[in-house]
C-alpha cells in the first residue's frame, strides 16, 4: 500500500513538472476480461489450444502510447498483456505481458520514415496488408523500416523491409516491398475525370530445409492497378501474379507440388443522388501468401502477408451470420473428391432511395439496399494421384456459395422506424469448410427490427426478431433481441437464438446473452453474461472461429 | 514488465485533457489526398463520424442526422465528415451507398485504419467534434436520439 501511495505521489509530481511534455501524449487502453463457467448443458470449461481447464479468468489488455515531439516525430509503444492466458481461441503465441508494437516515425509533407513496427497496405491488399484487429486476435505488423516519398502531387513511392510480427516474436523470413502510385490525371491535367495507376512488388525470402527444392527461397509477387472515374461513373482493375510456391498440407511442404498464383479483380459502379450500383468480379488462383510457407491456412490468421477477404455482403444479424462464406484462395487437395485451386465469382450491390411524398416513399422516403453474390471453384482438370491441376481462366466449377439479400428501411414518424431484411443463401459446407461430410445447405432468413423513441433525449427501445429456415433437418433457427436505451450513455440488451433442428452440436441449446454498456466521452464499459455459439466471429471481412463458451465478460475502453 | 505496465497506466491516467487531432492524410471519394489537420484548422465546427457500411448503428446515426443536416448547417455552419473504415472487402460499397442514401456529407476513406488507430478507436460508431484542430467532444456508440445531444454540443461551441 505504501509503495502504491509513493508511486501515485511520484506520478503526480512527474505529472505536474512535465505537463508540458505530456501535452503531446495520446493514450489508448483496452481491456477485455472473461470469466468462463462450466455449463451444465454444453459441458465443463476447457481451453483446447492451451490444454487448460483451470484458468477460468482471462484478461487481454492493450495499452498504446503515442508521443509526438520536435514537430515531425512520433514514437509509439503498445504493451499487450494476456494474463494468466489469452481469451479462448486466441493464438497461444499471445502469452504473458510484453511490448507488442514499438516504432519511431518521421513525417513531413514529402517524406515519411518509420523504424520499428508499421502497418502497410498496397492497393486493395491483394498483395500486402498489415493491420491489427484485437477482436480477431490479429496483428501482422512488419518490424523493420519503411520510407515513403512524395516528390510531386502525382507520384508517391514506398519502399519497405521487415519481418512479420507473430505473437510477441517475428516470422522466420524477410519481407521486401516496393509500391508506387501515379496520379496520371494530375500529369495530363484532366479536369473532370481521374486516372490513377499503381504498381507493387512484394518479396518473401524464407529458407527451406527441403533438399533440391522445386521452388526458389525468394517468392516474388507483382501487382498492377488502374483506377478511373468520371462524374458518376468509376471502374478499377487489379492483376497480381505470384511466382512458384509450394503446396502445404497439415503444415508440411510437398516439394513435388509447386504452382504459381494469380489474382484478377475488376470493379465498376455508377451512382447519382438516390441511386447507386456497384459490381465486382474476382478470380483467385493459389493466392495464399504467408510469411512462413508451412503456416499456410493456419486457423489463427497468423503470418498472412496479403488480404483476400470474402467479397460477399457482411451481415449484421445473429442468424444471418451462421453460414458465412470465407474466400477460397488456397490450393486444397484433401481427397479425390475434394480438390480446389481457388475461386471465381462476383457480387452486385444496389441502393435506391424511394423519394419522400410518393406512394411507396411516404412522408420520409424509403431506403432499399440489394446485394447478390455468387462464388464457385475454378473449372478444370484436377489430378489427385499426380498432384497437378490445369484450370480454365474464366470457367466456373462447383458452386461454393450464393447470397441474395434485400434490406428495406422505413421511417414511420418522428418516433418510430423499422428495418426489414431478407436473405437467401446457398452454402457448400464441404468445400468452404473442407469438411468431407459437409452438406449443401440452402437457407431463407427473415429479420424485422423496430426502434421506438420516447421520453427524454436518447431514450428508446429496439426489438428485433429473426427466423432461419433451411433445407437441412439440422438447422431451423429462431432468435430475437430486445434493447433498452436509457440515455445516450446507458443501454441494456438481451438476446437469444435457438436451433430446433437436429444438428448435434447446437440442437435445442439456447444461446442467450444479456448485458449492458455505459459510455462517457472516450470511456466505454460493458458487461455481458451468456452462452456463445461456436462459430465464426467476423470483423471487416475476416472471420475467425471461436469455440462454444459460457460465462461473464467485461470490456473497458479508454483513451485520452 | 507487469509493474512497468501499471506504472505507465497510472501515470497516463492522471493526465486527462483535450486532444489535438493527429496529422494524418486520408483519401476522398475522388482519390484526392486530404490532410485532416488542414481540414480541421477552422473556427467552424467539424463532426467526424467513424462508420462502416456493415455497421447498422453507424448507418442509423448518419441516416438520422441526414434528416436534419440542412438545418444544422444553416444554423451553425457545422460540417460532418463521415470517415469510412471499410477495408478492401466492403470499401466498394461506400460510394453507391452514400449516393443511394443521398447523404450530403464529405466522405473520407480510412481503409487501413490509420486515423482510427491514431485516435485509439476500438468500437464503431465513434463521433468526435473538432474546433480549431482540438477535439472538444467524443462519443462512442449510438442510441436513437443521441444526435440531438450531439447538436447541443455543436450549438454551444459554434460562433454563428
Amino acid at each position: 500500500m505504501k509503495k502504491l501511495l509513493l508511486l501515485l505521489f511520484f506520478c503526480f509530481t512527474i505529472n505536474q513538472i512535465s505537463a508540458q511534455l505530456l501535452d503531446n501524449l495520446r493514450v489508448g487502453l483496452e481491456s477485455n476480461m472473461a470469466w468462463y463457467n462450466d455449463d451444465k448443458r454444453t459441458g465443463p470449461f476447457f481451453d483446447g489450444e492451451n490444454n487448460d481447464g483451470d484458468e477460468h479468468v482471462r484478461v487481454n489488455t492493450y495499452l498504446k502510447l503515442d508521443y509526438s515531439f520536435l514537430e515531425n516525430f512520433t514514437a509509439t509503444v503498445q504493451i499487450e498483456s494476456y494474463e494468466p492466458l489469452a481469451l479462448l481461441n486466441y493464438s497461444p503465441n499471445f502469452d504473458g505481458t510484453d511490448f507488442g508494437i514499438y516504432s519511431l516515425n518521421y513525417k513531413s509533407d514529402k517524406l515519411e520514415a518509420n523504424a520499428g513496427h508499421y502497418y502497410e497496405q498496397f492497393g486493395s491488399g491483394l498483395i500486402l496488408r498489415n493491420w491489427e484487429d484485437r477482436q480477431l486476435g490479429l496483428n501482422n505488423a512488419l518490424l523493420g523500416g519503411r520510407l515513403k516519398y512524395m516528390p510531386t502531387d502525382f507520384l508517391s513511392i514506398t519502399a519497405l523491409y521487415g519481418k512479420q510480427r507473430v505473437g510477441f516474436e517475428t516470422a522466420d523470413s524477410d519481407i521486401f516491398g516496393f509500391n508506387t502510385e501515379i496520379e496520371l490525371s494530375n500529369i495530363l491535367k484532366f479536369e473532370n475525370s481521374s486516372l490513377n495507376l499503381g504498381f507493387s512488388y512484394v518479396g518473401r525470402q524464407e529458407k527451406t530445409d527441403i533438399e533440391d527444392p522445386n521452388f526458389d527461397e525468394l517468392t516474388n509477387a507483382f501487382s498492377g492497378r488502374i483506377d478511373f472515374s468520371k462524374g458518376n461513373f468509376y471502374a478499377n482493375a487489379e492483376y497480381v501474379t505470384k511466382s512458384d510456391d509450394v503446396f502445404v498440407i497439415n503444415g508440411q511442404s510437398v516439394n513435388s507440388f509447386v504452382n504459381p498464383g494469380n489474382a484478377l479483380l475488376f470493379n465498376t459502379g455508377f451512382s447519382q443522388k438516390g441511386f447507386g450500383v456497384d459490381a465486382t468480379f474476382r478470380r483467385l488462383e493459389n493466392m495464399g501468401f504467408f510469411s512462413e510457407r508451412e503456416k499456410t491456412g493456419n486457423a489463427f490468421l497468423e503470418n498472412n502477408i496479403n488480404f483476400t477477404p470474402a467479397l460477399t455482403k457482411q451481415h449484421d444479424y445473429l442468424l444471418t451470420n451462421i453460414f458465412v462464406y470465407q474466400a477460397q484462395s488456397l490450393v486444397v487437395f484433401a481427397d479425390p473428391q475434394l480438390m480446389e485451386a481457388g475461386e471465381i465469382g462476383g457480387q452486385i450491390d444496389m441502393f435506391y432511395n424511394i423519394k419522400k411524398g410518393t406512394g411507396l416513399g411516404g412522408k420520409y422516403g424509403t431506403k432499399l439496399a440489394f446485394n447478390a453474390s455468387y462464388w464457385a471453384g475454378l473449372k478444370g482438370d484436377y489430378d489427385f494421384d499426380n498432384l497437378s491441376y490445369d484450370v480454365d481462366y474464366f470457367g466456373f466449377g462447383d458452386k461454393y456459395f450464393s447470397d441474395v439479400s434485400l434490406e428495406i428501411r422505413k421511417k414511420w414518424n418522428k418516433k418510430m422506424n423499422s428495418i426489414f431484411y431478407y436473405v437467401n443463401q446457398y452454402y457448400n459446407q464441404r468445400t468452404i469448410e473442407d469438411n468431407f461430410s459437409g452438406e449443401q445447405i440452402k437457407t431463407n432468413i427473415v429479420v424485422g427490427e423496430t426502434i421506438y423513441k420516447f421520453g427524454r433525449i436518447g431514450q428508446s427501445v429496439r426489438l428485433e426478431l429473426q427466423k432461419l429456415w433451411s433445407n437441412s433437418d439440422n438447422h431451423d433457427w429462431v432468435g430475437g433481441t430486445f434493447e433498452y436505451n436509457a440515455s445516450p450513455r446507458l443501454s441494456f440488451y438481451v438476446n437469444d437464438i435457438y436451433n430446433s433442428g437436429s444438428d448435434s452440436s447446437t440442437s435445442e441449446n439456447h444461446y442467450y446473452n444479456f448485458g449492458g454498456s455505459y459510455n462517457k466521452g472516450t470511456t466505454r464499459f460493458s458487461l455481458n453474461y451468456g452462452r456463445q455459439r461456436a462459430g465464426l466471429v467476423c470483423v471487416g471481412g475476416v472471420c475467425r472461429f471461436v469455440p462454444e463458451a459460457t460465462g461473464l465478460s467485461a470490456s473497458l475502453l479508454m483513451s485520452f | 514488465m507487469k509493474h512497468l505496465f501499471f506504472t505507465l497506466f497510472i501515470l497516463s491516467s492522471l493526465y486527462i485533457k483535450s486532444q489535438e487531432i493527429p496529422d494524418i492524410n486520408l483519401i476522398d471519394l475522388d482519390g484526392n489526398t486530404i490532410s485532416i489537420k488542414a481540414l480541421t484548422d477552422s473556427e467552424d465546427i467539424k463532426i467526424f463520424s467513424f462508420w462502416a457500411t456493415w455497421c447498422v448503428p453507424c448507418i442509423n446515426e448518419l441516416d438520422a442526422i441526414a434528416d436534419v443536416y440542412e438545418d444544422w448547417q444553416d444554423e451553425t455552419n457545422v460540417e460532418l465528415i463521415a470517415v469510412s473504415t471499410d477495408d478492401a472487402r466492403t470499401k466498394k460499397r461506400v460510394i453507391p451507398l452514400v449516393n443511394g442514401k443521398g447523404w450530403e456529407y464529405q466522405i473520407l476513406l480510412d481503409d487501413n485504419q490509420d486515423l482510427k488507430r491514431a485516435l485509439n478507436i476500438n468500437v464503431l460508431p465513434y463521433v468526435i467534434v473538432v474546433k480549431n484542430g482540438e477535439i472538444i467532444h467524443t462519443r462512442t456508440g449510438y442510441t436513437p436520439g443521441s444526435e440531438e445531444e450531439l447538436y447541443e454540443v455543436v450549438k454551444e461551441h459554434s460562433q454563428k
